[in-house]
């Protein structure tokens, strides 16, 4: 269902598709630079308009294919669990970062160029272009006007948004919650989950806990006492695993109570679910700590 | 490559962000788990449950804990009231804690008793 034009839930997509392409931007404005560089004066202002206009009218095409695209079965839950891979990565410290950039060599000609910058771009958005594809709730009004706002941010104020994140770096945890949001409102919003969701209510609390727990971990890990590092790993599992339960149960038809049997068969399913973890939370355990000892002892030979 | 991955500070942000700024977005993502959790559970159970002790009638509270269509701004919101609450009790707790706190025997504020 598309928001009404300029209600709390319209202002809240927007800001969260402009929220997502600041955290989410690639580094257009550079690429711009590096590609157009060696060219003469006169083709470089042009090099950079239509550049820019090319990344604009490439990434614009692309969010409205995807918001056509995630109208698909699956797909919007496909798309989902990319946005709490994105998420991760987001969160995630790259150590290898400076120095890195998809495009370096000069161009010759206006058409190399922009060539360049609009495939550049495009390859770069992938990610930010499914984000905003799942927080537009299938408004393409939405995606161009967070693009008419974000993307000029990003090009001729890239300064600005590097200077904006390096002195408030809590934008980049609160983009990664918005990710989490959105990809959670994507699983919700599948049409193959729906009917499932509407049978088992409670499985919506598990599966939002379920990704901000997969999507905000490098954020735990990070604040975490060495000791408690396992629970970022064991929580999102265990869940998966009642999970799982829940959904075989819907598969094969099974009627499943809740801690309460009476046969041996439904004493030993209960068991499974409730205790079946545990051999596996210790295996986990014990095969953390034989590599980390591994790791710790000096290499012979 | 990200933007974002140019500036050390943003690179590194689960190290780097002020303790206001991580209370501010853990309160925004406890919202948005409150409002997963009115979305599975209908608050109107909470209130029909019977759970009225003496002056407190828990149902009541509980069912306010239960928010459901909630958007992002409002989520925004409440989680930053969320976290000036949540500040606001840790300064005051502090402060109470170190009122509580006995001074050492030979302190000039202490009072002979």
């Amino acid at each position: 269902m598309q928001p009404e034009f300029l209600s709390a839930a319209f202002l809240s997509a927007l800001f969260a598709i402009v929220l997502i392409d600041l955290v989410l931007a690639g580094d257009n404005a550079l690429i711009i630079g590096l590609v157009a560089r060696n060219l003469p004066k006169q083709t470089q202002r042009k090099v950079i308009f239509w550049g820019t206009f090319g990344a604009i009218a490439a990434r614009g095409l692309m969010a409205i294919l995807v918001v056509y695209v995630l109208d698909l079965p699956g797909f919007m839950l496909a798309g989902a669990i990319a946005l709490v891979w994105i998420a991760r990565k987001l969160l995630a410290p790259d150590p290898a970062a400076a120095g890195n950039h998809a495009a370096a060599v000069p161009a010759a000609s206006f058409a190399v160029a922009l060539r360049t910058i609009v495939v550049a771009d495009a390859v770069m958005g992938v990610d930010n272009v499914l984000a905003i594809g799942g927080a537009a709730t299938g408004s393409v009004l939405l995606i161009m006007l967070g693009l008419a706002i974000s993307v000029p941010i990003i090009v001729w104020g890239s300064h600005m948004v590097i200077r904006l994140v390096d002195r408030f770096p809590s934008i980049i945890l609160l983009g990664g919650a918005v990710l989490g949001w959105t990809a959670y409102s994507m699983i919700v919003r599948e049409p193959l989950l729906a009917s499932w969701f509407a049978d088992h209510p409670a499985t919506k609390l598990v599966a939002a806990i379920l990704v901000f727990s997969i999507s905000l971990a490098p954020w735990c890990t990070a604040r975490l006492a060495e000791r408690h590092k396992p629970l970022v790993v064991l929580l999102p599992a265990l869940l998966v695993w009642l999970l799982a339960f829940e959904v075989a149960a819907s598969v094969w038809q099974i009627e499943v109570r809740y801690l309460s049997a009476d046969d041996t068969g439904e004493y030993l399913f209960q068991a499974a679910r409730w205790l079946g973890w545990l051999p596996l939370g210790a295996a986990f355990l014990w095969l953390r700590e034989q590599l980390a000892l591994r790791r710790r002892q000096p290499v012979r030979g | 490559m990200l933007l974002i991955r140019h500036s050390d500070r943003a690179n590194n942000a689960v190290r780097t962000a002020s303790p206001g700024g991580e209370l501010f977005v853990a309160a925004v993502v406890i919202c948005m788990i409150l409002v997963s959790f009115g979305d599975a559970v209908d608050p109107t159970l909470f209130g029909e449950a019977g759970l009225e002790f003496g002056l407190f009638d828990l149902g009541g509270e509980f069912s306010v804990l239960a928010l459901s269509d909630l958007h992002l701004l409002q989520l925004l919101l409440a989680g930053g009231l969320l976290a000036a609450g949540l500040a606001v009790l840790r300064v005051s707790g502090a402060l109470a804690q170190k009122a509580l706190r006995s001074a050492p025997r030979r302190a000039i504020e202490k009072v002979p008793l």
